[in-house]
């Protein structure tokens, strides 16, 4: 494993990971602090887009995490910096909370369609509507593809699902500007100075947080909160098994603080292991 | 306007027809002179939305001529059946629509998915969870549907309501084997005030939540196209299906080995034809 380089950065999956809606996963904030102590940058990344920026920041304030609002990167900031690139005016299939995070996009006579979390819209006439735009030309953004997330009252489908109905309904691909798609992880890291290979990934989706972060070049651990079912387990224990081990090889390599915040990740998230 | 009037004329007359060819098309036999084929013809399946009518407010609108080319192939000596995957009323009902359109028709002659969906069930000992229009409910009247073990999802049009999209997902994500029935997996269809997400889109997203395969009941299950031959008692390069529907009508019906034809009416577009290749026999 020579190349592997010291770490510099870590992203932190919000939901599932540090909290499930209202809540904070036990210990999680303590691990934080801890994590802070280590030299490391450290950003939070999530696909959650029913909520704004400042939303997610307030929230995880009330949860007693210690973070700043400008180390939030979220997939709505992805999607609005692709519409502004493009020109593009958004049918935005979005939650009336996240709408605030594209203020000053012009929506009238809309030539796009943008689908985020986002049940409220998720009805058979606007589901209708937005294919009909597509089947005509609109171009798809998807904000991300998750299948389905963590809510109270048990799980949820997500906007994945309905992204794909309409791509098969249309025979197009949507742009996924969400996890686990590439372009999201080093578009996360690029203010930190820092390569992939010098970051790791800290989440509850296998496919989503772990594969992601791995396919983009970063290393990635998966906890036990949240969304992880058994046969995610299963499906991805090969997939980064080498890379806890090589994480490890890597930590006697690097610097004590590094082990220590291992040791801690491990007590604390009950990261899965083989 | 290419419909099934002018078709079944030059069925009946035995004269080439216009055919739209998929490239895809295994069994080449839409390349084999028309002529020659037409004459061993001896039966014709109808697709019926988009072929014979057009759904919509109330009863929906008979396409002009269809019911002319209906009574005109009962006339002759071709077999007849109605291949559909109407899943908006039971059988009953919407054969009861056609008729008060002016069709002949009647319920033994008409082949839907939910009658054969009912069959699998019993044969696997299956209760399903239904996501289907409420139309559709009487069909299943008779069917154990406690504890559920399966889901089956039709064309539910305003039900597809997410709230009903994720009590279904639940169902399907709580159980150790998930089974997903699927009434057709049409992407859309034409009503009278313009095109509608079908079935199939529904399917896929609930095949994406759960990451399973959903089996499909209905055109173009080969399955399904061969028990309507079974009750014709005819071969299937003795059958002639027509259809509004490239992949589902069309398509199916020539990866049975029937001869299929596609009309211009109901969903028909000038573009996908021409991305999928369309000849006219001389």
């Amino acid at each position: 494993m020579a190349g592997r380089r010291a770490l510099k950065a870590v992203l932190i999956d919000l939901s599932g990971t540090l909290h499930i809606e209202d809540t904070a996963v036990p210990g999680a904030q303590d691990a934080l602090n801890r994590l802070r102590q280590a030299s490391v940058a450290v950003k939070f990344v999530t696909n959650t887009t029913k909520e704004s920026k400042r939303i997610l920041f307030e929230r995880l304030q009330r949860l007693n995490f210690n973070l700043q609002e400008n180390e939030i990167f979220t997939s709505l900031s992805a999607a609005r910096s692709l519409l502004e690139q493009k020109q593009h005016r958004p049918l935005l299939l979005v939650e009336d909370s996240a709408l605030e995070d594209f203020t000053g996009i012009e929506t009238s006579e809309p030539n796009a369609v943008v689908i985020g979390l986002a049940p409220d819209h998720f009805n058979y006439s606007t589901l209708n509507k937005a294919f009909r735009m597509i089947l005509d030309g609109a171009p798809l953004i998807a904000i991300h593809k998750a299948r389905y997330y963590k809510r109270k009252d048990g799980l949820a489908l997500g906007p994945g699902p309905f992204v794909t109905g309409l791509e098969y309904a249309t025979d197009c691909k949507a742009t996924v500007v969400g996890k686990p798609e590439k372009t999201f992880f080093t578009q996360a890291l690029s203010d930190l100075g820092c390569s992939p290979s010098e970051a790791v990934m800290i989440g509850d989706d296998a496919r989503d947080d772990v594969g992601g972060a791995q396919n983009s070049g970063m290393l990635g651990i998966l906890v036990r909160t949240g969304e992880l079912r058994n046969s995610q387990l299963l499906i991805s224990s090969s997939a980064f098994s080498s890379t806890v081990v090589s994480l490890l090889e890597a930590t006697f390599l690097a610097t004590s603080s590094i082990i220590i915040f291992f040791s801690l990740l491990l007590t604390i998230f009950s990261p899965v292991m083989f | 306007m290419f419909s099934i009037n002018t078709l079944t004329s030059h069925v009946l007359c035995h004269m080439p027809l216009y055919i739209t060819r998929m490239r895809t098309n295994h069994f080449g036999m839409a390349d084999s002179g028309w002529p020659g084929c037409a004459k061993s013809l001896k039966g014709v399946i109808l697709d019926l939305c988009g072929v014979l009518y057009d759904s919509g407010e109330g009863d929906g609108v008979a396409i002009p001529g269809s019911i002319e080319a209906v009574k005109k192939l009962k006339e002759s000596d071709l077999q007849l059946r109605f291949c559909t995957n109407e899943t908006q009323a039971t059988r009953e009902k919407f054969v009861a629509k056609l008729r008060r359109l002016g069709f002949d028709i009647s319920v033994s002659e008409v082949f839907p998915p939910a009658p054969a969906a009912i069959a699998v069930l019993k044969e696997r000992g299956l209760r399903p969870h239904l996501l289907v229009h409420d139309g559709l409910l009487p069909e299943f009247d008779g069917v154990d549907k406690t504890n559920p073990n399966c889901v089956i999802v039709g064309d539910a049009a305003e039900n597809f309501s997410y709230q009903n999209l994720n009590e279904a997902f639940r169902v399907l994500i709580g159980l150790e084997k998930p089974v997903l029935f699927s009434l057709g997996q049409g992407r859309y269809y034409k009503e009278t005030d313009g095109l509608k997400l079908d079935v199939g889109v529904y399917m896929k997203a609930l095949e994406y939540a759960c990451d399973l395969k959903a089996e499909v009941i209905g055109k173009p299950s080969p399955t399904f196209f061969r028990s309507v031959l079974n009750d014709m008692g005819l071969k299937p390069h003795e059958v002639l299906m027509i259809g509004d529907d490239l992949l589902n009508d069309v398509g199916g019906a020539q990866h049975c080995g029937m001869k299929g034809v596609q009309v211009r009416t109901g969903k028909y577009r000038n573009c996908i034809s021409a991305e999928l290749g369309s000849f006219e026999a001389s």
